[in-house]
């Protein structure tokens, strides 16, 4: 019997039933680690970073936003409504006929729906998903009828008519109340604290980026994630808003090459460890390639390698943070990965064997390369660089990176020093002073070795005056702009392309047409692009030089992977294929017989694959070519 | 280290740091005009400092002294005039980040009388020398007093003009080494006789320098390390030399070398060429440094850069000079800091350089066509503003360097060969015996044009409704040439041609008359593989001497070989007519002087007379070209595209090059192709 007071009931019960379920899940993230949070500052915030920031995300495909703002709009007003009408029982018509107008609305969603779900693409999971079509259109159909009697004055509905009415109702709202016990639609649930509660709430101000590394107190009596606990509570609140909408899988370069990492699945894996006990057979959605569904076993006190997750799944990302830019929920998939591999570096010394060759080599050398530190330089005796313990302070200190040990990043620098001259420009380096930046050493795990390497690379800076640090290397970048400023260093910094394109503009740096008619295409590396924001620059200066530009169907902050950062092209799992290659293809498809890139790591990457291939340069590079001196 | 590193690491000498081990070392490319630095010479040495060479030394056997004249293109160094030369020499060299020095010298008795100011030569002592046929004068004190401050003013003149350093040349028997050489040396006062004796004179030279000069410039000694000759000087000595320079402090580093360059045979292997194994004389310069503390240096076949780390790496000198190595490709240190070994062009010793000096021409080299013309040629092709589609037709030297150089441009090229492997006539040349190494020329320019995309169609005839069907912009034909007897030769269908040999389609018979009125490689060659198939060989030829177009350095290994296989020379001789008398063929012989003729019966009868140009299909394709085959030779020579449109209606360029033309060698081959493709 559909009665405006079995109406309220429903209401009331389904809000209890999921309070009960949302109480338990509250207490299963806060067996994580504390985290410093804004309690009120960050709820107040969350319809703000809902409708704005979350809707960016999701509005990169306007059919999924479509079909998102019908049902979850559509859904929250009906839900309001059904409150106002039946606990608040106010009696205006108009309220009815809102009902019934957000109800076609979320009508109207549905169909998307379920053509979204007729046949899912290979990154939708299935299973509790597939039934939501079918569970919110039942739902639908009897908050319509609803509505329609509503409308007509009708609040009460009885007979056998009432009665299926009511038996609809109660259906469909049991799946919103078991939304907090884990059903599909846990995301809205959680999504929402998380977006509240958010490790990284500097996403969500000021310039929206925020992708540094957070320094690791290496004093901490356990280093890095162990089991599912040791992430911060609102880490584990973060992965348990995953709707499981494959926008990472889709994104990321391991993944495609058939490497055994899916991020969609690490979350879920991470979900299952910190949530239940058991193995992951419910999991619905792809594998990590080359593992089976059902291998993957978990506990929130038990360890996450190599039962929950493989340590070649740690070891495949390449940090490239594809799929943290992808991500509706805001979910952070590289800070995990990296609390996780700090622990099997630092904790247990289970890095990859070739990657503690390259640590191995850090240390004794302060190279990733294991060269002679006083050879830095060697290459460039011709160049008659002025190095800055002579000169003591410049306009710009010219970070050379560890690319200067190798002959290709070589070429890149001398065009780069062809440049700075052309325009005038006061530099110098730090010469044999200089040390790896540490990038390198952070992404495998090894914080005790970037703090070291930043440290004293920091003592080193500190002797100098020079107004900027310029670099060709966006990993020295990041880090030296982004990661140092925690540990008390704070440059101005810009990556070359960023640097040229303001003498460009000043007219300081002129470049003549380029009389090479080749198609080119650029490769956003990912610590300018998607880490830094800048994409723009480099464009810009091959806009100066007036070559044909093709953009890739990947670019900008959407650019996939060359493959070589976060130590990928180190510990080197194995895939079907090599991301190099499918990003070359990628520049292929766009008809380029240049590949224009902006970082030493891109530039070896990409060259190293074989057989024909567009030419790889450094946008320096081509710029020397056309330089008017 | 990563490969080759050991190359590429800074060296310093003395106050100077070179930015990395590879130099070459002091030659003389005859690109001098009455004794001077001309544009030419200074554009040569240019290119291998933009191709990252670490030291560049020119000037080989500049001399100090009048009565050391240029006699074979060589630079003076006698007067203050070439000190502003030298400074923009310097600077030029300096502004890509190498380092230039040159090398000063007296020749002593090994020059000729007979050239510049007719002053009679001086030596140490008075026997004569035997490649120039110098008797020279015994030197009195007053000669040995003004050569000195000959030298001495001389490194002044190198110092004020801004060079890095110089060295004095104390080998190839110049006059430092005819007082340190008893084959030279037969003089009974205190620069004659017992060693201390004989390094008197040079000895004195550096204290000369040193006083004028000071400490601090670098000056080195370029010597050889074992003499090879008769009454020469031998390692031994050769060590105590070494030894005692490097004791007086006054010398900053040791040019070892191997060998003298007293006749053919010293000359030849003195500079070493294919026939030698590679770095054949390491083990001297490796001797010296181990008994010496200063800076040592090495040139002799270091045509690889495998090699000339190994050199390095292994400790057996400290800069390795890659001389030829870098004539044939002068971006041969760049390449290597590209990681892009396999695209240098790799000297195959052909010793077409240096023979070219010795009959009195200019250096190039056989397979680099830009080499010492960078005034007009690239060595790195610029691209095309517009992509064409060239068809190429033959695949030998002018073929190949044809598609490189098109496809360098961006075009889209069509490669056809009719045989089943590239090399055209290299392919048959590199079939005598030690001459195989000709056929590095085809591996490069093959990978060259495989890895710019060149469509190589091999084993396909080209043909003009294939052509047609490629529609090209412009036909390139390269399928060279062919032996032709038959409008000069009497009974020319008894003739076989080097071609028949070489490539197998004539088996060798027991008794060959092999006649060459070419004076080129072929007919020695083609003698030497006939030989040593057992063939009893006679060489015929109308010339004075077999091989008289071939230079000092490859007669030598010619003559060796055949003469140690029982080769006859027949010279002065014309063959006029060859019949066929039973199995026998007779060759009819007219003595060029007397004009009496005389016969021969052999089995067979081999004929070198270089080739007609295989011309069918260019004629074929004449009507339909837009230029009716004609090349305007002042846009060739000016650099500027062709662009003769003498018929409107024509379809395609068409162009010849190499012996499609005309019979003529590799380098020309090459040259041609270079020169035409650059502006296609």
């Amino acid at each position: 019997m559909t009665t405006p007071s079995n109406i309220a009931w429903l209401l009331i019960v389904t809000a209890a039933v999921a309070a009960v379920g949302a109480w338990r899940r509250w207490r299963l993230w806060r067996a994580g680690q504390p985290a410093s949070v804004d309690w009120i500052g960050g709820l107040l915030a969350m319809p703000r970073r809902y409708l704005v920031d979350v809707h960016e995300v999701v509005a990169r495909e306007p059919a999924s936003a479509r079909m998102h703002v019908h049902v979850a709009g559509g859904l929250a007003a009906i839900l309001a409504l059904l409150v106002l009408i039946y606990l608040l029982d106010l009696q205006s018509w108009w309220l009815r006929l809102a009902l019934l107008v957000a109800v076609l609305m979320m009508w109207r969603g549905l169909r998307m729906l379920v053509e979204r779900r007729r046949a899912p693409p290979a990154h939708l999971s299935r299973g509790g998903f597939q039934r939501l079509p079918d569970v919110l259109r039942l739902l639908a159909i009897g908050l319509g009828v609803l509505a329609v009697f509503l409308v007509l004055g009708n609040r009460e509905v009885g007979g056998i008519v009432g009665l299926a009415l009511f038996a609809t109702l109660a259906l469909g709202m049991a799946e919103l109340a078991v939304a907090t016990w884990g059903g599909p639609l846990k995301h809205a649930f959680a999504g929402a604290l998380h977006l509240a509660f958010h490790p990284r709430p500097e996403r969500f101000s000021g310039e929206k980026r925020s992708t540094a590394l957070k320094p690791l107190d290496l004093a901490a009596a356990r280093l890095g994630a162990e089991r599912p606990i040791d992430f911060k509570w609102n880490q584990l609140l973060g992965f348990d808003a995953c709707v499981q909408c494959g926008r990472c899988e889709q994104m990321c370069p391991a993944y495609a090459a058939g490497q055994p990492l899916n991020p969609k699945k690490l979350i879920q894996d991470l979900v299952l460890g910190f949530s239940m006990t058991g193995d992951d057979r419910r999991y619905t959605g792809s594998p990590h390639p080359g593992q089976a569904p059902g291998d993957r076993r978990g506990a929130p006190t038990a360890p996450i390698v190599p039962e929950l997750v493989a340590p070649e799944t740690l070891w495949a990302c390449t940090t490239c943070r594809a799929c943290v830019y992808e991500c509706p929920m805001m979910i952070e998939h590289v800070d995990a990965i990296l609390d996780m591999r700090r622990h099997l570096t630092l904790a247990q010394g289970a890095t990859p064997a070739k990657a503690v060759n390259v640590l191995e080599e850090l240390r004794q050398t302060d190279n990733s390369g294991g060269q002679d530190p006083k050879a830095r330089i060697d290459w460039a005796v011709d160049q008659r660089l002025r190095l800055m313990r002579d000169v003591r302070q410049a306009d710009v200190l010219l970070w050379l990176g560890d690319g200067a040990f190798d002959r290709r990043v070589q070429r890149t620098l001398r065009a780069l020093f062809k440049l700075l001259r052309a325009a005038g420009v006061d530099f110098a380096v730090l010469g044999e002073e200089e040390l790896d930046c540490g990038d390198l050493a952070r992404r495998l795990g090894d914080e005790a070795a970037f703090q070291s390497l930043a440290r004293r690379n920091l003592a080193i800076l500190g002797r100098y005056r020079f107004n900027i640090i310029v670099t060709a290397d966006p990993h020295a970048y990041h880090s030296l702009k982004n990661e140092y400023p925690a540990l008390g260093g704070h440059f101005r910094v810009m990556h070359h392309t960023g640097y040229l394109a303001g003498l460009q503009r000043q007219g300081r740096l002129k470049i003549a047409a380029s009389t090479d008619a080749r198609p080119v295409s650029y490769h956003d590396p990912c610590y300018l692009g998607r880490y830094n924001g800048e994409v723009a620059a480099p464009r810009a200066l091959l806009g100066a030089l007036g070559v044909p530009l093709k953009e890739m169907a990947r670019s900008g902050l959407r650019s996939r992977c060359c493959g070589g950062g976060g130590g990928a092209a180190i510990t080197d799992v194995p895939g079907k294929l090599r991301i190099p290659d499918m990003r070359m293809e990628d520049a292929r498809a766009a008809g380029a017989e240049i590949v224009a890139v902006a970082c030493p790591q891109c530039t070896v990457m990409l060259e190293g694959v074989i057989g024909p291939r567009p030419e790889v340069r450094d946008v320096a590079e081509l710029l020397a070519e056309a330089v008017v001196e | 280290m990563a490969q080759f590193d050991a190359l590429l690491k800074p060296y310093s000498l003395k106050h100077l740091t070179l930015r990395n081990r590879v130099m070459s070392s002091s030659h003389e490319p005859s690109y001098t005009q009455q004794a001077r630095l001309t544009e030419r010479y200074v554009r040569y040495h240019v290119e291998k400092a933009r191709g990252g060479i670490g030291l560049t030394m020119f000037g080989g056997s500049c001399c100090v002294s009048p009565d050391s004249p240029a006699s074979f293109g060589q630079l003076a160094c006698m007067d203050d005039s070439v000190i502003p030369e030298f400074q923009a020499f310097a600077a030029r060299v300096h502004e890509h980040g190498a380092a230039l020095m040159i090398q000063l010298t007296h020749m002593g008795r090994r020059t000729r009388w007979d050239v510049g100011d007719w002053l009679p030569p001086v030596s140490s002592g008075s026997r004569r020398e035997p490649a120039h046929r110098s008797w020279p004068k015994e030197m009195e004190e007053h000669d040995i007093r003004r050569v000195q401050r000959d030298y001495a003013e001389a490194v002044r003149r190198c110092r004020e003009g801004g060079l890095d350093g110089l060295e004095l040349s104390a080998a190839h028997g110049h006059l430092i080494d005819q007082f340190w050489s008893p084959s030279a040396n037969n003089r009974r006062d205190r620069y004659g006789g017992s060693l201390a004796n004989r390094m008197r004179f040079g000895l004195e030279v550096f204290e000369e320098i040193r006083k004028t000069v000071g400490d601090d410039y670098i000056v080195g000694i370029r010597m050889s390390g074992d003499e090879m000759i008769e009454e020469g000087l031998t390692p031994e000595d050769c060590l105590a030399i070494a030894r005692a320079y490097a004791a007086s402090g006054m010398v900053d580093f040791i040019n070892v070398l191997g060998g003298s360059a007293a006749d053919f045979r010293s000359l030849a292997n003195v500079i070493p060429e294919m026939w030698s194994q590679v770095a054949p004389y390491l083990y001297l310069p490796s001797a010296i440094r181990n008994e010496v503390g200063i800076p040592v240096m090495h040139a002799g076949k270091i045509p690889d850069v495998a090699t000339a780390a190994r050199a390095i790496e292994d400790g057996h000198v400290d800069l390795v000079a890659m001389t030829r190595a870098q004539i044939a490709d002068p971006h041969l240190v760049r390449k290597l800091m590209e990681d892009r070994v396999d695209d240098i062009r790799q000297c195959v010793g052909a010793g077409y350089c240096i023979d070219r000096i010795y009959i009195g021409k200019d250096a190039l080299c056989i397979q680099n066509g830009a080499t010492g013309r960078e005034q007009t040629m690239p060595h790195e092709i610029a691209r095309a503003r517009r992509r064409r589609k060239v068809v190429v037709v033959g695949g030998g030297p002018a073929g190949l360097e044809a598609a490189r150089v098109c496809a360098a441009r961006g075009h889209a090229v069509v490669l056809y060969e009719a045989q089943a492997k590239l090399g055209g006539q290299i392919a048959l040349a590199a079939r005598a015996p030690w001459r195989e190494s000709l056929s590095g020329i085809v591996r490069w320019l093959e990978l060259q044009a495989r890895k710019l995309g060149v469509d190589i169609r091999l084993g396909t005839s080209a043909t003009a409704a294939a052509i047609a069907a490629d529609e090209p912009d412009a036909v390139v034909i390269a399928c060279g040439g062919q032996p032709c007897f038959d409008d000069w030769l009497k009974g020319s269908e008894h003739a076989l041609s080097v071609f028949d040999i070489l490539g197998g389609r004539a088996q060798p018979a027991p008794t060959v008359l092999m006649y060459d009125d070419n004076g080129q490689h072929p007919g020695p060659s083609c003698a030497e593989f006939l030989a040593n198939a057992g063939s009893a060989v006679e060489f015929v030829t109308p010339d004075r001497l077999p091989g008289e177009e071939l230079g000092g350095t490859n007669i030598w290994p010619h003559m060796r070989n055949l003469y140690e296989k029982g080769v006859i020379f027949s010279p002065d001789l014309r063959l006029t007519e060859i019949y066929a008398e039973g199995e026998k063929k007779v060759a009819v012989l007219r003595n060029e002087f007397t004009l009496r003729e005389e016969e021969r019966a052999v089995d067979q009868v081999v004929v070198e007379h270089g080739t007609l140009p295989v011309d069918d299909l260019y004629l074929a394709l004449r009507p339909d070209s837009v230029n009716l085959g004609e090349t305007d030779l002042a846009a060739l020579l000016d650099g500027r595209p062709q662009e003769v449109r003498s018929n409107p209606a024509g379809r395609y360029q068409l162009f010849r090059v190499g012996d499609a033309v005309a019979s003529r060698n590799i380098h020309a081959a090459i040259y041609d192709s270079l020169r035409l493709c650059k502006e296609l």
